[in-house]
């Protein structure tokens, strides 16, 4: 697939790197030489340095041939320009960025496709609904439902009170025959592994399962977590991942959003009717405790300061709040930050990568997502007839090592895949793939 | 952290394909049935049989490779191949000594063409075959044809490809580096058949035409007569191969767009009319010379002008003439131009014609700018401003340059030879030429050199072809530092 991106900025060059490695013709434009300098020694792509918005240049990145152009620089208004240059020079599909809620409207949309935009992307939009969802299962991580929750993978974080410490897989199977759930990966140390059956637990794990409903009480089990029920927010920062956060929570939880900036907080108690809204340094301990940070069920930090957010959430677990998340902007410090004790991490520049990702991929996967924690994937494919995956069974058919089946959704069954689970046409096949492995899914599905 | 499992990897692999070269020539040997073939046919075996070990046995390892590595992987590639390369000149018995083997293959593989064979009409067809071969892998680059046939470098192959590919900055064609070693690949084997044609059209043997298409397009120089070109009195083989020689110096994505009919990038590209115009300016010169004290004719001495000229400035180093019996005025034209060299992104050796263009223009900027002390003067090259980096750049390249030619000239003069000699192999080896001046000129050769010479020859023949910076910075503390 031959796509362009334009802005290297951090979103740019995240997405570069991610699809450089899956055989991409990749053209990166930016009209900063210094941004492309990186990418251009490190990756295998073409750069070139101008404005995404001049006609030469577009030309130059031979538009005309292009099948994805993402527009992903700082600035929307280069973006929206940009896209609908490209879409009448004749890219295939285009994608902007922006940053204005009322944009991506239903009602509003329409405006755009007829510009020639098929998809604007918001990532702070992104990242707050990133954040709703995970409060929905806050005692663990992470967590993406396949087919409407009939499978779920869940990422945990084993703490030294998780009975699973120091046993392999094969001592929790032998424990319990009728398992309905399956470790698919460990990331431990910033690596991610397959493990197999003689692979350790150790405690700092983070481990991702594969589940359906009724596994769903052992695997909390297994990890010693507990079921959290959530009644007091704070949230630190109103900025606009924050500012949307509060609003779809609201309601639903007791909400206290502290904002250092005066004027902001005013607009933002105008907006947000049943938020506590705080006007005050979230730097200040004594104002955090004096609002009841000891009491509250989750802390949320999404200042735009990703030391802030990791050093306030650091603060408020050893105050004994349960559940603390904190968006680092920061891809170096997502493996320190999990390290440290906080619970979830929330990166706008994945989850944004992630939703346009799904656009490179083939029409038979259905969903994919990156995991925050780890560079590894997790697709969710539709067995074709004949398709390689379906000739027998697991251990049979030489599945690549980097990757592995977690489960299969049959006739609305979510069924744990194991070694002689054999795979039959339209099942819905949930894999967790690393990063080397993407490509090579291909074969199987297709 | 130096990845060495992958350095051993893929050193591993290229041998493999070294071994497959190596059997095309034991091939040419079996047909012409002479001796050569047992020591072609157990060196190719040694090659592979010795890749697929290295293949197998070494572990998995991570894929990625970094500068240092690609540094690394590079330097020794070009090591290997030759080590190798040589044996079946050795095992042969037609090169008996190895140090002169070694350098005969070095000299292929680098595009240089300093030969030390006495009596190159006496070799068997097949090591003729596999001393042109060498050349012709070495002009478009080992890495850049692995990365276009292997599959296997793909993520780590940047790396590489930056440290071989000759210039100060890579252009590519496709944003894929695999596409575009394609491109370079299928551009040059497209050159290498027109020319063999048209030379079997002027009168060479199919065996002829093919060795000389491929030290042309490689602008290497290795013919298969001890004469050289002079060998053949043909007007017409020797504008074909002018014509060859020059595409071979042109940057080869000029040669990519000409062949998509968009001739104007071609001629608005400054660097190719600054290569046309030194060409032009030194042929008028050295023809004029020659017509007006040595009476030659008038399309006599423009032949041997621009043919001279053209294969000195492309680092081919094919001759027609002995330009050493003409007046030492022409002996120094020439002489100044083994500095130029080919044009960035080409086959061609030496400083090449975009670091001396940007060379010229800089000094004539520096002089502006000491009288407008606060002005601020770019240095332009198609129209852009050049990066000051780049300048600093090039500025570093020709002073290394011309420190090591000044050393390397000490360091052979010491060996016994004179000015002219010393000077002449130095800057004929560093700058991938051939035949240089005095005791090398093109009716001489290196055989005379004692053993430390042509070793030290060979590692400036290496630099040279990597462009100083890939081989010597792996000579630098920093570069090992953790």
């Amino acid at each position: 697939m031959k796509i362009i991106i334009a802005g290297a900025g951090e979103v740019g060059t995240h997405l570069a790197k991610m699809l450089s490695v899956e055989n991409h013709d990749i053209t990166v434009i930016d009209p900063v030489a210094d941004n492309l300098k990186g990418i251009d020694s490190s990756l295998d792509l073409l750069t070139i340095t101008g404005s995404a918005t001049s006609f030469e240049v577009l030309k130059e990145a031979k538009v005309k041939r292009t099948d994805l152009f993402i527009a992903v620089a700082h600035s929307e208004e280069t973006n929206i320009t940009a896209a609908i240059f490209a879409k009448n020079l004749g890219a295939k599909r285009t994608i902007a960025r922006v940053d204005n809620n009322e944009y991506i409207e239903p009602e509003n949309i329409s405006h755009f496709i007829s510009l020639g935009i098929d998809y604007l992307i918001y990532p702070e939009r992104i990242a707050s609904r990133e954040i709703v969802h995970l409060l929905g299962q806050a005692e663990i991580s992470e967590y993406v439902d396949f087919s409407g929750g009939k499978l779920s993978l869940y990422v945990l974080k084993l703490g030294e009170n998780a009975p699973v410490i120091d046993r392999t897989l094969i001592d929790v199977i032998k424990e319990n025959k009728e398992i309905e759930f399956r470790a698919v990966a460990i990331t431990r140390n910033g690596e991610t592994i397959i493990p197999r059956g003689h692979d350790y637990f150790q405690v700092n794990d983070l481990v991702y399962v594969v589940t359906n409903k009724s596994g769903i009480r052992d695997v909390l089990k297994y990890s010693g977590k507990k079921k959290l029920d959530i009644k007091d927010v704070m949230i630190l920062g109103g900025s606009r991942i924050g500012k949307r956060t509060a609003k779809s929570l609201e309601g639903r939880f007791n909400i206290k959003l502290i904002e250092i900036d005066k004027l902001k907080s005013a607009k933002l108690a105008e907006d947000l009717t049943n938020v506590l809204v705080i006007n005050g340094d979230g730097r200040n301990i004594d104002l955090l405790v004096e609002e009841g940070l000891p009491n509250m069920d989750t802390f949320i930090a999404v200042t735009g300061n990703s030391e802030v957010n990791i050093l306030s959430c650091m603060l408020a677990k050893r105050m004994g709040v349960k559940k603390t998340i904190a968006e680092v902007e920061n891809i170096d410090y997502i493996d320190l930050a999990e390290n440290m004790g906080i619970d979830t991490i929330i990166n706008k520049k994945l989850v944004t990568a992630s939703r346009i990702f799904t656009f490179t991929m083939n029409s038979k996967v259905e969903s994919m997502k990156c995991l925050t924690g780890s560079d590894a994937e997790v697709l969710e494919f539709v067995a074709k007839p004949d398709s390689r995956i379906t000739r027998g069974r697991l251990r049979d058919i030489e599945f690549p090592k980097d990757a592995i089946v977690g489960g299969i959704v049959r006739k609305d069954k979510g069924i744990i895949a194991k070694g002689d689970t054999h795979i039959k046409a339209y099942d819905r096949v949930v894999v967790f793939a690393l990063p080397s492995a993407v490509k090579k899914m291909d074969n199987f599905f297709n | 952290m130096i990845n060495k499992k992958i350095i051993i990897q893929v050193l591993g692999l290229l041998l493999i394909i070294e071994g497959v070269f190596i059997t095309l020539s034991f091939f040419v040997s079996l047909y012409f049935n002479q001796y050569d073939q047992f020591a072609l046919g157990i060196t190719a075996l040694i090659c592979i049989v010795l890749g697929v070990l290295i293949r197998f046995t070494t572990k998995k390892a991570s894929k990625s490779i970094s500068k240092r590595d690609g540094y690394i992987i590079v330097s020794l590639v070009w090591i290997v191949f030759s080590v190798f390369g040589a044996l079946p000149f050795v095992i042969s018995g037609a090169i008996p000594s190895y140090t002169d083997a070694f350098f005969e293959t070095i000299s292929g593989f680098t595009t240089t063409g300093a030969s030390i064979l006495n009596d190159i009409e006496a070799m068997p067809y097949g090591l003729l075959f596999w001393r042109s071969l060498t050349q012709w892998l070495g002009g478009m680059g080992i890495i850049v044809l692995s990365l276009a046939i292997l599959p296997v470098l793909g993520i780590g192959g940047m790396q590489l490809f930056v440290a071989e590919v000759p210039g100060p900055t890579p252009d590519k064609l496709h944003p894929r580096i695999k596409e575009t070693a394609k491109r370079l690949w299928i551009i040059y084997i497209g050159f290498t058949f027109a020319e063999t044609i048209l030379l079997k059209i002027g009168g060479m043997t199919w065996f002829d035409a093919i060795n000389h298409s491929f030290t042309t397009m490689a602008t290497g120089g290795y013919s298969t007569k001890q004469a050289s070109i002079a060998h053949f009195q043909s007007p017409f083989i020797h504008y074909v191969i002018i014509f060859f020689m020059f595409l071979a110096g042109t940057n080869f994505t000029l040669s990519y767009y000409a062949l998509h009919f968009k001739l104007g990038k071609v001629f608005r590209n400054e660097e190719f009319r600054y290569y046309v115009g030194f060409i032009l300016l030194y042929t008028v010169l050295i023809a004029g010379v020659l017509m007006y004290f040595h009476e030659f004719s008038l399309e006599q001495s423009f032949r041997d002008s621009l043919f001279q000229v053209v294969s000195i400035i492309t680092t081919t180093g094919y001759a027609t003439a002995d330009y050493l019996l003409w007046l030492p005025f022409i002996t120094v034209m020439i002489f100044s131009l083994m500095f130029f060299g080919g044009s960035a992104g080409s086959t061609g050796g030496s400083i090449k014609i975009m670091r001396v263009t940007l060379l010229l223009k800089n000094s004539y900027q520096e002089l502006k700018r000491i009288i407008h002390p606060n002005a601020v003067i770019p240095v332009r090259m198609n129209k852009k401003a050049v990066p000051q980096q780049i300048i600093t750049n090039i500025l570093a390249f020709v002073v290394i340059y011309m420190l090591i030619t000044i050393i390397g000239t000490i360091v052979i003069s010491s060996l016994g030879y004179d000015l002219d000699t010393s000077v002449g192999a130095v800057a004929a080896t560093i700058g991938n030429i051939g035949p240089g001046i005095g005791g090398v000129g093109p009716v001489e050769n290196y055989a005379h050199f004692p053993v430390f010479g042509k070793w030290f020859l060979s590692f400036l023949m290496l630099i040279g072809r990597l462009e100083l910076f890939t081989v010597l910075i792996l000579f630098s503390p920093a570069f090992w530092k953790k």
